[in-house]
């Protein structure tokens, strides 16, 4: 391992020692046994990819939350166990929000020792849709108890 | 120890510090409601037992929050490695005891 200074920043260079990463679940679990392929980033994007996956993971967080509040909270509905359900779709969303941090964090430090672009993702357009579908049925689920 | 880095003149250590600060207090939403059935009168072991599973939860959130925001003081950071996936599968561990929680 050899250090070398550049436009500076320092990087430290590993030798490529296998070029064929375990792409997904191992790379996550434990990034240190997958071989360390490509250069150390300057730890200041290291640390920017760190701070997007804890903003993530408080996105999911915020939706178990709300989760746990419309099940806690609501009074029962009018239809059989729509609470329950919003619920559950609140807290699936809040799981997955939480894995697909911790798959797109990796991605984007393997992108970045790899000097490749980093990872685009539909995840957040698919968030916001659904979320933005989601207000759009409360708002007709008020209007339609406001009129009757 | 004199090893040449790069000086933190946009304070990413910090930031990160802060950031792993305000996580640990969501997670303590998440924790205090996942545990909130329990305190219901009419509560039984079910409830005890996820209220228990949901503060382990929340206390490991805490706990790593605090461990890895104390580890970003040194000089140059490390960024973080195992402290991250371990992060994201107790939150879904979090929100499949919450699913728990509302179905029981």
């Amino acid at each position: 391992m050899t250090k070398s200074a550049c436009c500076g920043c320092t990087y430290s260079t590993k030798k490529v020692n296998n070029s064929h990463v375990l792409a997904g679940l191992r790379q996550w679990i434990d990034p240190e046994k997958t071989p360390t392929v490509g250069r150390t980033p300057d730890y200041r994007f290291s640390l920017a990819n760190e701070r997007t996956f804890l903003a993530w993971i408080r996105t999911g967080l915020a939706l178990i939350a709300g989760g746990l509040g419309v099940a806690q909270f609501l009074p029962p509905l009018p239809i059989a166990h729509l609470r329950e359900i919003m619920a559950i779709v609140l807290l699936v969303l809040g799981g997955l929000v939480a894995l697909r941090a911790v798959d797109h964090w990796a991605r984007t430090e393997r992108a970045m020792r790899l000097g490749q672009e980093l990872p685009g993702s539909k995840f957040p357009a698919v968030l916001a849709v659904t979320v933005a579908l989601g207000a759009v049925a409360m708002i007709v689920a008020v209007v339609v108890q406001a009129v009757e | 120890m004199s090893v040449e880095w790069t000086p933190d003149h946009g304070a990413a250590a910090e930031r990160t510090r802060f950031a792993w600060r305000r996580t640990a207090l969501s997670a303590a939403v998440v924790g205090l409601l996942a545990a909130r059935p329990a305190f219901h009168p009419d509560a039984g072991v079910v409830q005890w037992i996820t209220a228990a599973l949901s503060s382990l939860g929340w206390s490991f959130l805490v706990a790593i929050a605090y461990r890895r925001a104390r580890a970003l003081r040194q000089h140059p950071p490390h960024p973080g490695r195992r402290t991250i996936p371990a992060y994201a599968l107790i939150t879904v561990a979090l929100a499949v005891l919450a699913s728990l929680v509302v179905m029981l």
